[in-house]
């Protein structure tokens, strides 16, 4: 507890206070600009973020950055019609629809308090569940993250929003790339051609700049945006009690759904917002009024992936493994701080972690009591042409990208990994998976050599060893259930009993 | 139009942060030219991420030389190859005293065991100007084992685990050499870096593990570890209680030092400064105080020492890997 309320005395600090400013202000303004996503502009920020020397302030900064996105991508959904970020494209239906109606201030008001509840339970949950799971940080041993990264690998590549098929094989190109560089049990060189530079491995921040920044920058160039909207008129901010009223089950549907979602691999706010937008619609006694200017069809969603954005920091501060992509760039951001995230790390590391978890009430009361006035703002931001911005990015991700590690081999890789990044995007590969599989692929490959040792070779330990064996389970389970599925839709059965139960012992 | 000035402005600040981030474009030039060292930024590389020791101590020496100099002494990190990225800039840098770098001893002297030759950095390529400190090896078990001594874990009648913080590293030969020297059955566990071994070892998944002194001492202290050897010539101050190895008849000494370097034929007066500087470092309240905080061990010796040192460590370690048979890395 005391570390608790010392959390916020470290927020409390001027300059932790005004990186958390800095960070949801450009959160919410990438938010706003179409292309640009959290991950992106993560990577594009993550050198400057190590130059600002305090880590709080910079992990403080690159959170910000996340939940900020997920209160700006609302109000170009609303006003133009335009997400400015995938977690929005489903508040776009009702949203755009509210504000034809001359209900955008309703829409953007109801968003905003959605946001704000969602953010700010899922906090509430972090705050309790991380020192349980922090608990557990010795019983965590190689077979348990050996199981887990493989079950992360495996919601990474089935549960993303793209082709299964195609996110099967970039996060397989995933684990490939994760075995570049000197064994770390033999010392043996894996193709790395001799190379010093690659006896390292690959270095994650490298590709995931490459990926999500570079691969970001090159594909905005070629979209063109149409001459800019005029935005609808904001009035009546505040949401009558009747609206509220509509609104709050869908904020609390939205809340949990958000919530569950954010904390499993692959999750996270895109997903979330679509899956509580689907079941606002299903439960609803009037299904016809979404599409339509339905308030709920704004709040859950809204919700939603406000809840997801807070709720996937869970799985990256307790295990140290990264749900989606934002969160990759901010372990990246984390392990070039000089600090592993692990269970240990709310122990050993306090003011850090309640300081960056505490800086996410102030940033989300930051963000409910800013995303309305600045509005108009940026609504005007949106004229930036790509011409001007894609430039200047790019700038600042190349000089980032050498300062790093003071290596021009680093930058060149960074860039191909951006051009490969552009082309998956061409050809429908998300370059998600294949980020979150090579983090995970280390981790895999690792422990399950390490596990093997430690049980002398006996590959039965995983199963034994209770924690490992439960979550070996749900491995079979996620693996299993598509192909029960199908099977049981080609007889036209009727689900009615788990299919799964005689893999689940395996 | 004004807005989108406005958020050009911020976008522009923004490159501006990450320009100034470059830092210490104009470097020092100094020696033999009759000018003053330093005349301009000192590059200090360091073959470690931010936040291990080696970088820490970087970093300490890098704030007392600044203080004494004047002038900046930047640390540049160039992680990788157990170092060896960081001393291919150095070794190929102008020997003017420009760029500088606090080295591990671990490179030169058990690294070349565990990789391939093409791949060994040589101490020859440098100049040694004088040491900086000692970091200590510790054997450590979970008390939980109830094992306090080497011969305890002899008694023992099943293979024993040990952590270690990777291939080539002073860790995994002085653990690898404790049980091979005493018959030990035994395998070994790599782990990236001291946390993650720390953290199976108070899990109990591994049953011990060679650590850094300040890796463990804390856990030591508390009880939840039990020190069972350092691999130290002598007892070493932080730890009075713990025998070391030779102590226990088990005739082990593998330490890790860390020593400044400068490229090969950098003028004397400059290495002279930079000595001067370290030593009035040295003797600053901040820096002893550090020293201590991370179980360091002060190493200030000669430079002529070091390389003395050096020669006779790695061939001492290729001798006993040799007569032990032991395994580092599949190059060796």
């Amino acid at each position: 507890m005391d570390a608790f309320l010392n959390g916020f005395a470290v927020v409390a600090q001027p300059d932790t206070l005004l990186y958390c400013l800095i960070g949801v202000l450009i959160g919410m303004l990438i938010g706003v600009l179409p292309g640009l996503g959290p991950a992106a502009t993560m990577a594009i920020l993550l050198p400057i973020v190590v130059s600002i020397g305090d880590p709080i302030s910079g992990v403080v900064m690159m959170a910000g950055v996340y939940y900020g996105a997920q209160y700006g991508g609302t109000i170009t959904s609303v006003l133009l019609r335009l997400p400015g970020e995938a977690s929005s494209v489903v508040t776009v239906f009702d949203g755009f629809a509210l504000a034809k109606q001359g209900k955008a201030g309703t829409a953007l008001g109801i968003a905003a308090i959605g946001s704000f509840v969602g953010a700010t339970v899922s906090i509430i949950l972090l705050s309790l569940s991380a020192p349980l799971v922090a608990g557990w940080a010795v019983d965590f041993g190689p077979p348990e993250y050996a199981a887990l990264a493989l079950l992360g690998v495996l919601l990474v590549s089935t549960i993303g929003s793209g082709h299964p098929i195609k996110a099967l094989i970039a996060a397989s190109i995933g684990l490939l790339l994760a075995t570049v560089g000197r064994d770390q049990f033999s010392g043996a060189e894996r193709y790395t051609f001799g190379s010093l530079e690659l006896s390292q491995g690959i270095d994650f921040v490298v590709v995931a700049m490459g990926l999500f920044g570079v691969s970001e920058i090159l594909h905005n160039l070629e979209e063109r945006h149409g001459k800019p909207h005029v935005p609808a008129t904001v009035a009546d901010i505040w949401p009558s009690r009747a609206d509220l009223k509509v609104a709050a089950p869908a904020i609390g549907r939205g809340t949990g759904i958000g919530f569950f979602l954010g904390v499993l691999p692959g999750g996270g706010a895109v997903m979330s917002s679509l899956a509580a937008y689907a079941t606002e619609k299903r439960i609803s006694k009037t299904p016809e009024e979404f599409g339509r200017g339905s308030i709920k069809g704004v709040a859950a969603p809204e919700t939603a992936n406000n809840a997801a954005a807070t709720s996937s920091f869970i799985p990256l501060l307790t295990l140290g493994i990264p749900a989606n992509a934002s969160m990759a760039m901010l372990f990246a951001a984390l392990l070039v701080l000089g600090i592993t995230p692990s269970p240990a790390l709310v122990d050993e590391n306090p003011d850090l972690f309640w300081g960056v978890v505490n800086s996410m009430y102030v940033g989300n009361v930051i963000l409910l009591l800013l995303s309305i006035p600045l509005v108009g703002i940026f609504v005007r931001i949106l004229r930036v042409r790509p011409a001007i911005l894609a430039p200047i990015t790019a700038l600042i991700t190349i000089l980032g990208a050498y300062t790093l590690n003071n290596s021009t081999f680093d930058v060149f890789l960074m860039i191909a990994f951006g051009v490969i990044g552009y082309l998956m995007k061409k050809g429908g590969f998300e370059p998600g998976p294949m980020v979150l599989a090579f983090v995970l692929g280390a981790i895999l490959e690792n422990n399950v050599r390490r596990s093997l040792i430690i049980y002398d070779g006996d590959p039965t330990g995983f199963v034994k060893d209770p924690i490992s064996g439960t979550i070996l389970a749900a491995f079979v389970l996620v693996a299993a259930w598509p192909v029960a599925k199908t099977l049981l839709d080609r007889r036209r059965a009727p689900a009615t009993t788990t299919p799964d139960r005689d893999h689940a012992g395996v | 139009m004004r807005k989108q000035t406005l958020s050009l402005v911020a976008i522009a600040s923004g490159a501006a942060i990450a320009l100034s981030a470059c830092g210490g474009v104009a470097t020092s030039t100094g020696g033999g030219d009759g000018e003053e060292y330093p005349s301009g930024s000192v590059e200090m590389y360091v073959g470690a991420s931010a936040g291990g020791s080696s970088d820490l101590i970087s970093r300490a020496v890098s704030t007392g030389l600044s203080e004494e100099l004047g002038e900046q002494f930047p640390v540049i990190n160039r992680e990788g190859a157990n170092g060896a990225l960081a001393a291919s800039e150095v070794k190929s840098a102008d020997n003017d005293g420009s760029v500088i770098s606090i080295q591990n001893a671990s490179l030169f002297a058990i690294t070349p065991l565990a990789v391939a030759e093409d791949e060994v950095t040589s101490i020859d390529d440098f100049d040694v100007v004088g040491g900086v400190s000692r970091d200590d090896y510790v054997l450590v078990t979970n008390s939980d084992n109830g094992w306090t001594s080497i011969d305890d874990l002899k008694k023992e009648d099943r293979r024993i685990t040990y952590g270690t913080t990777g291939v080539g590293t002073g860790a995994q030969l002085s653990c690898a050499l404790t049980y091979e020297v005493g018959e030990i059955q035994s395998e070994a566990v790599p782990f990236d870096g001291g946390a993650p071994a720390l953290t199976a070892l108070l899990g109990n998944q591994v049953d011990t593990a060679c650590l850094q002194t300040g890796e463990a001492i804390e856990n030591i202290e508390n009880g939840k570890l039990t020190a069972l050897s350092v691999y130290a010539p002598e007892r070493i101050d932080f730890l009075p209680d713990v025998p070391t190895a030779s102590e226990q008849g088990t005739d082990v000494e593998v330490y890790q030092y860390r020593f400044m370097t400068t490229p090969k034929d950098t003028p004397q007066d400059v290495k002279d400064t930079i000595w001067d500087a370290m030593q009035a470092t040295f003797e600053t309240e901040d820096y002893q105080a550090f020293n201590e905080q991370n179980s360091l061990t002060p190493l200030e010796v000669s430079g002529d020492e070091i390389v003395e040192m050096l020669k006779s460590d790695q061939e001492r370690y290729a001798s006993l890997v040799e007569e032990y048979d032991i395994d580092l890395g599949d190059a060796s």
